[in-house]
């Protein structure tokens, strides 16, 4: 990395090169500080408990719940990286808008998903139990969710450091299912059943959303 | 020209040829049959990105595994969830557990048939432990007075032990009634009956139905520990077909590494806890 940029610099002229070394170092500073696994624990534990506190509320309008998640939802979920994740090669042939909507329509429909499985809140609680790294700025945050008398229910969280040094989730892996996996089949296969029109992933994503929101998933 | 694409996707290492032997030709012949009708056609060799993905599917029966989904779907809709509904209502949630508990009890013999198998003999000293204990003080396996003792259950099945041995999972495959599963699964599942001693023993004593009794009970105790998860994946997904595949695969893929790695995990975690 180093040799390449000296190399680089040593043919740029001068005042660019004093432009480009206070980018780098506007890249590097301390917001973008490495995280660490034990950081990532903490993380997956503050938004367990903030979700219990603010969206498992019983006396919730569910108007409201859907808010408190969804502000909960977008600050503390990496929703371009899954979404990226989600389509997968169809990503690719996606135009900006169609990504743009698809993250957009996937926020709205997880945001209905988690609010319906909030509203059947029995008290659970969810204990952080250990954390690893997992690849570059990834981790693997494991935790169990409590619900005597029944066995605890292994919940693995896939946490990954943004370029903005924040921490966010990109999958849960409930007793070895992954969301992001099967997402992943389901609306793939979607798509291929449509000739991988993203369109028609799109409308099949709207009629899902409206069919929620009047109740009758 | 369709129907040997179809056939050679899982005929070269998988448990068909194995199974192709004596009586189960037959059978084998008769649910041929099925896969000629049912076989999905395969994307064009030049778009390469669809033919990993087909591969990766790996349900070359993709029209017939969704005919019988569909059926299944609607034997569950008219008849199996509002069964498990109705258990719900009539019984108290203590009640279901201990029957819960009396059925995963009369399973253990083969769970531990099934660790000894799979070399995993720390999990089968817990079966057998665990079966010990729940029988006696248990009282017929309707308490299971092991697992506060740290001693949590876990299941093992023939088809889990084939693919600890090295079994390729073959292809997907729906059964009637039984749902998402695989040729070697589906195998496992029919052995699962002659390696109960348990069934043995009520076929000698002319108590056959107490098996049937079993078998309906276990069904229905299932059903109802799966209510509010099927509902949930049901309302999430935009294709429950596809859903479904997805997470038996994942599910069955954690459970057999997990066999693999012949640790009890469960058990730790709550003894940390502890």
């Amino acid at each position: 990395m180093t040799t390449s940029r000296f190399t680089l610099l040593s043919f740029l002229p001068r005042g660019l090169a004093v432009l480009a070394l206070a980018v780098s170092a506007l890249l590097s500073s301390p917001a973008a500080a490495e995280k660490s696994p034990e950081e990532a624990q903490t993380f997956i534990q503050n938004l367990a408990q903030q979700a219990i506190s603010t969206v498992a509320n019983q006396q919730l309008s569910d108007k409201d719940r859907n808010e408190n998640f969804r502000r909960l939802f977008v600050a503390s979920f990496d929703l371009p990286q899954i979404s990226q994740f989600v389509l997968a090669r169809y990503w690719r042939t996606a135009t900006p808008e169609q990504q743009q909507d698809f993250v957009k329509l996937f926020e709205d429909l997880q945001v209905l998903n988690w609010a319906q499985r909030f509203k059947n809140y029995k008290g659970e609680n969810l204990q952080v139990t250990a954390s690893a790294k997992d690849g570059d700025k990834g981790f693997s945050v494991d935790s169990q969710l409590n619900h005597p008398p029944a066995q605890p229910m292994p919940v693995q969280w896939k946490v990954r450091q943004g370029d903005d040094g924040q921490l966010r989730v990109t999958d849960i892996v409930v007793e070895g299912v992954s969301m992001a996996i099967t997402q992943r089949s389901d609306y793939n296969s979607l798509l291929q059943g449509n000739g991988g029109k993203i369109d028609a992933l799109l409308a099949a994503l709207r009629t899902k959303i409206d069919q929620m929101r009047n109740g009758n998933g | 020209m369709e129907r040997r694409s179809c056939v050679a996707g899982f005929s070269s290492d998988s448990l068909m040829s194995k199974l192709l032997s004596g009586k189960l030709a037959t059978v084998a012949g008769l649910v041929g049959l099925l896969f000629l009708s049912g076989c999905a056609t395969p994307p064009p060799a030049d778009d390469p990105d669809a033919v990993a993905e087909f591969q990766q599917l790996n349900d070359p029966l993709e029209p017939m595994n969704r005919t019988i989904f569909d059926f299944n779907d609607w034997l569950d809709r008219n008849a199996l969830k509002p069964a498990a509904l109705t258990y719900r209502a009539v019984t108290p949630h203590f009640v279901r557990d201990r029957i819960a508990d009396a059925l995963a009890n009369a399973k253990s013999p083969v769970v531990f048939i099934n660790d000894l198998a799979q070399g995993n003999v720390s999990r089968g000293g817990v079966t057998l432990l665990r079966f010990l204990l729940n029988s006696t003080f248990g009282v017929a396996g309707l308490m299971d007075v092991a697992t506060p003792m740290g001693l949590p259950g876990h299941v093992a099945d023939v088809g889990e032990t084939l693919a600890v041995w090295g079994v390729d999972e073959g292809f997907y495959l729906v059964l009637p009634l039984f749902g998402p599963s695989n040729p070697r699964d589906a195998f496992g599942l029919g052995l699962e009956s002659t390696l109960d001693p348990l069934s043995y023993y009520l076929a000698d004593h002319k108590m056959r139905w107490v098996s049937t009794i079993r078998f309906l009970t276990s069904g229905l105790s299932q059903r109802e520990a799966y209510i509010e998860t099927l509902d949930d994946i049901k309302r999430t997904s935009l294709d429950y077909y596809s859903a479904m595949r997805s997470l038996y695969r994942q599910r069955r893929d954690a459970q057999i590494k997990d066999a693999l790695s012949g640790e009890w995990a469960p058990a730790d975690s709550i003894n940390k806890r502890r």
